[in-house]
């Protein structure tokens, strides 16, 4: 049934972060290239898809957006299990929001597939008057966290693009790398088959 | 691949042409065959069947009623006399508006209401069919009649009725690749239906047909097809049935393997001996659409105009504009049509309830009609009694007048009973503006029903103070304010939700004023009084509730108080009355979240099995997909009129202080096909139900829920009457006697029913009754739906 779906990779991203930070937004940016000032807020959990290609394949990115108040973690890290890749968004206007990247790291850590790629996202980056996390503190940590590091706005479509295809481009290469690894130990590689990893996402919550 | 569509052995027409008719006939003997329009031969009509209506637009007013029909004419002379021409060749099957039948109505009339198993006797002509045939794709003939020969039929596709939703439908798909309109049923006015369903409950109190569906009028049309010629359900695709089926079209869509042969039956089932459909459907879903696409035999031209039409709902129309469906859709024509049915069926049932809004009684048929309930045997509701049957003035708003005329005008003491009230309200409404002013304050328990009018004064007076004092505790605590982290983690939480909640309501709009922070990430954007006038009162609930602070989506329950009764003191009090019982959905370990999507879990089992089974397919028995609606009470899923009208239904507690999961119970309910048919996946529920917001229509819903809401309490009750269990617990006792007394009216004399922690663990297991009989397990958390106190957190 070759060339009967039209995508060769799945994969499934997450967004974290603090609320407010503009993880809807990001998201809303990627996916359709609109961005709106007042948003409403997120709750419960929701995803949108975008399928873009990638050294000639067609991958699907499938992105979860979480709410980002504390209070609802308990839902939200039943789903940080199916990820293949995580976005820690911070907002560089909000001190808050960056300090709490290292709580949301440790999280992934505790609840995410191990070997999930991670990418450290700061928003608003066109908002300059209203900075108070600089491009370094960002880079600092997140070459502590030893993630990747970009910094973007959703309003004036900064980087959006570039930070999702990054973070797809490396969940490629690793699922590559770990097909190949497997087949040469004489495995089947079948990871990256889509319709076996489908519906993984949908642990239960409660 | 288009080539190996069609049976090898077939040679389609365009579509059923003038010379099939052409074929003339000097026997005067009987019947004839039919040649054209005006010579006066006659056909003979085997079977007719009344009010089958063509939707020929989205407006009820257009609707053409008609009469769907199986004719025979004479075979048509055979070269090779040894071979009798096959039966199906000589029989269409026609329909034909009631206004082009002239004088043959009152015979297409007589022979609707035969009732007997075989074709009549006598021979019953009629004239032939228009031989104006109708042909899709052209522009439409006027009056859509058409005939169509049995032999060309190559399917069926059948959508039985939901009783209250929409019509019973059958779509004829013909070899050539076309599909006629939709023919629906409209059996509540066809009197042969009406009879056959009333003759079949008589005669064994079983209103189902033999696969346990309601009798409906498609069934009929099966019934004469299954004479003469073979006609196969696709086990694959559940509304297609396959009329002669090729051994190929068996292969594909039918039920069995046919290739295996007899030997091989014991291969028919189980996992090894899955038959190769099955197997490859397990393999590629995009296989099954293509598939599904041969069956139906949608032309595209059909498929878009299902789509563009404006009949289809917002949804719909926001999913196909999602890049992704688009580039699904230029893969594969059938990934558009399976859209395309979706659509329509959607589409369909909005129409239905748009139409079906006022007429409530419905609502019963409605309650009647959902199958598969774990309570089989069901008793057949009186159609004339419950409450959902309720004459237009009670389902008026309630307005300051009328709710005046219920004090006592000296004292200003409620002087009807608070229940007939809530029960007014419940149905009705409240009036916007100044009604709502007033009688919000009174659900959401700022005024005890029971208090006079000096008492309400004085008891505004004191609340009025209570909230200055509250507010000054913050508002005058500068050091809180500069160096308290959590406070003001908290404040800008608030603030950025405020600046983020229903800013399309009018008076939340505007950005009139200068931020009063200049430090505010919205200094620059500016404000509103009602903007600030919210935060303080969020603020302030952070102060009067400190052991749960803000938490997200309280902005959300607070703007509709704040917007009509536009009073912060009173919205603040209102809304602490809401927080009591919304409490229980923030709470840090998500536990009262948790337990309501328990209780909605239990009830979809208890009341839709069926469904719930395909929810557990699809991983879905989480229903994390509610967990929006149930956290801010359908706000983001309803238009901002009618979640005030919801919530002040909700408010009342008049049948159930947990009556929101009965609302989450319909709008499953009222989706329930769509999603069996379509949503295999967590993934994909979840996006369909998100993406249900602001489409959902509000009167037929609560409705449905009420109903629903009685046959729970039918269903329970009679659990109760079989289990016999002697009540371990005083305080199920009470709930029972409580809940008889106060909706039911009849006496509680009868036993309580086992309420034991044991009952939680044996969820959806039956238990054995006093007589042996299999009576579906009552949990406690199905127990606490039927109680009308609010659920506070602990």
């Amino acid at each position: 049934m070759a060339g009967s779906r039209n995508y060769d990779f799945l994969i499934k991203l997450l967004l974290i972060g603090d609320s407010g930070v503009g993880k809807s937004c990001c998201l809303l940016r990627f996916s359709e290239d609109s961005f709106t000032p007042s948003f409403i807020t997120t709750i419960g959990i929701d995803f949108k898809i975008r399928t873009i290609e990638l050294d000639g394949k067609r991958v699907k990115l499938q992105i979860w957006d979480t709410a980002g108040q504390e209070r609802f973690r308990t839902i939200t890290t039943a789903y940080y299990r199916g990820a293949m890749g995580i976005l820690l968004v911070y907002d560089v206007t909000d001190e808050r929001s960056f300090n709490n990247i290292r709580t949301w790291f440790s999280n992934v850590e505790q609840h995410a597939t191990e070997g999930v790629n991670k990418i450290l996202i700061g928003n608003k980056c066109d908002w300059e008057e209203k900075r108070v996390v600089s491009t370094e503190r960002g880079q600092q940590l997140a070459d502590e966290l030893g993630i990747p590091f970009m910094e973007v706005s959703a309003k004036s479509n900064i980087n959006v693009e570039k930070a999702f295809f990054s973070l797809a481009t490396d969940i490629k290469k690793r699922i590559m790398d770990t097909a190949r690894a497997e087949e040469k130990a004489g495995g089947q590689g079948s990871v990256v088959d889509p319709s076996r990893d489908s519906g993984n996402m949908s642990g239960k919550c409660c | 691949m288009s080539s190996s569509r069609f049976p090898r052995n077939f040679t389609p027409p365009a579509s059923p042409t003038a010379s099939y008719y052409d074929i003339s006939d000097d026997d005067e003997n009987g019947y004839s065959t039919i040649t054209n329009t005006s010579t006066g031969r006659s056909v003979k009509l085997l079977y007719s069947k009344s009010k089958v209506y063509v939707h020929p637009t989205p407006s009820k007013i257009d609707n053409i009623p008609g009469f769907v029909a199986l004719v025979q004419q004479k075979p048509p002379p055979s070269d090779v006399p040894s071979t009798p021409p096959a039966v199906a060749a000589t029989l269409l099957l026609a329909w034909l508006p009631e206004s082009a039948l002239g004088d043959a109505y009152d015979t297409y009339v007589k022979v609707d209401l035969i009732d007997a198993e075989a074709p009549p006797r006598q021979s019953y002509l009629v004239p032939p069919p228009p031989a104006t045939v109708y042909a899709p794709g052209t522009s439409c003939v006027g009056n859509y009649a058409f005939a169509v020969p049995v032999s060309q039929i190559y399917s069926l596709l059948i959508r039985p009725p939901n009783f209250g939703w929409w019509w019973g439908s059958v779509i004829i798909n013909t070899r050539a690749g076309d599909s006629f309109p939709a023919l629906f049923f409209h059996d509540s006015e066809c009197a042969s239906t009406i009879a056959q369903s009333k003759k079949r409950a008589k005669a064994n109190f079983d209103p189902f047909g033999e696969g346990g569906a309601l009798y409906w009028g498609g069934d009929e049309v099966l019934r004469w097809l299954r004479r003469y010629v073979r006609v196969e359900k696709s086990e694959v695709e559940p509304s297609v049935y396959l009329v002669e089926p090729s051994q190929e079209d068996l292969l594909s869509f039918g039920s069995k393997p046919v290739t295996v042969g007899r030997a091989g039956e014991s291969s028919t089932s189980g996992g090894a001996g899955m038959d190769p459909f099955t197997k490859m459907f397990k393999e590629a879903r995009w296989g099954f659409l293509e598939k599904i696409s041969r069956v139906t035999r949608f032309t595209r031209r059909t498929a878009e105009d299902i789509l563009d039409s404006p009949k289809v709902p917002l949804q719909v129309r926001r999913l196909l504009k999602n890049p992704d469906v688009v580039s699904l859709q230029d893969e594969f024509d059938s990934a558009r049509l399976y859209l395309a049915r979706w659509a329509m069926g959607i589409a369909e049932q909005s129409e239905k309830e748009r139409q079906q809004d006022h007429q409530v009684v419905w609502a019963n048929r409605d309650a009647l009609e959902l199958e598969d309930s774990a309570v089989g045997e069901f008793e057949i509701l009186d159609l004339e009694s419950g409450s959902t049957k309720l004459d237009s003035e009670k389902r008026k708003p309630v307005s300051l007048e009328e709710w005046n005329r219920w004090f006592d005008p000296k004292t200003g003491k409620l002087a009807i009973a608070t229940n007939e009230v809530k029960e007014r309200i419940f149905h009705g409404g409240v009036e916007p503006g100044a009604a709502r002013k007033e009688i919000w304050l009174w659900l959401l328990e700022v005024y005890p029903w029971d208090s006079t009018r000096d008492e309400r004064i004085a008891l505004m007076n004191s609340k009025r103070d209570e909230y200055v004092r509250l507010k000054g505790r913050w508002w005058d605590d500068l050091d809180r304010r500069n160096n308290d982290e959590y406070w003001r983690d908290q404040k800008n939480r608030i603030e950025k939700d405020v600046h983020r909640t229903d800013r399309g309501v009018p008076i939340f709009a505007g950005e009139d004023i200068p931020h009063p922070d200049p430090g505010s990430p919205f200094a620059e954007t500016g404000t509103n009084a009602h903007l600030e006038q919210m935060k303080d009162m969020l603020l302030t609930y952070n102060e009067y509730n400190t052991d749960l602070g803000y938490v997200q989506g309280m902005s959300d329950l607070l703007a509709p108080i704040y917007a009509v009764l536009q009073d912060d003191a009173a919205a603040f009090w209102a809304f602490v009355g809401f927080m009591e019982r919304m409490e229980r959905n923030f709470l840090r370990d998500q536990t009262g979240m948790r337990a309501q999507l328990v209780a909605l879990d239990h009830l979809v089992q208890l009341m839709d099995p069926k469904l719930y089974a395909h929810l557990e397919s699809a991983d879905s028995t989480n229903f994390f997909f509610f967990f929006r609606m149930l956290l801010v009470w359908y706000k983001r899923e309803f238009k901002w009129d009618d979640v005030l009208r919801l919530w002040e239904t909700m408010w009342t507690n008049f049948l159930s202080s947990q009556f929101h999961l009965f609302i989450a119970l319909a709008i499953l309910e009222r989706h329930r096909d769509v999603i069996m048919d379509h949503l295999k996946q967590f993934d994909e529920v979840l996006k369909y139900i998100n993406e249900l917001s602001t489409t959902i229509e509000l009167s037929s819903t609560r409705v449905r829920a009420e109903a629903l809401f009685y046959k729970f309490q039918r269903v329970i009750e009679a659990a109760d009457r079989k289990s016999g269990f002697v009540p371990p617990g005083e305080g199920s006792c009470e709930m029972r006697k409580r809940r008889t007394g106060s909706i039911c009216g009849e006496s509680s004399s009868s036993s309580c029913a086992e309420l034991t922690s044991g009952a939680a663990s044996n969820k959806g297991k039956n238990v054995q009754g006093r007589n042996g009989e299999i009576v579906p397990n009552v949990s406690p958390e199905l127990w606490a739906l039927l109680n009308r106190d609010i659920v506070r957190a602990k």
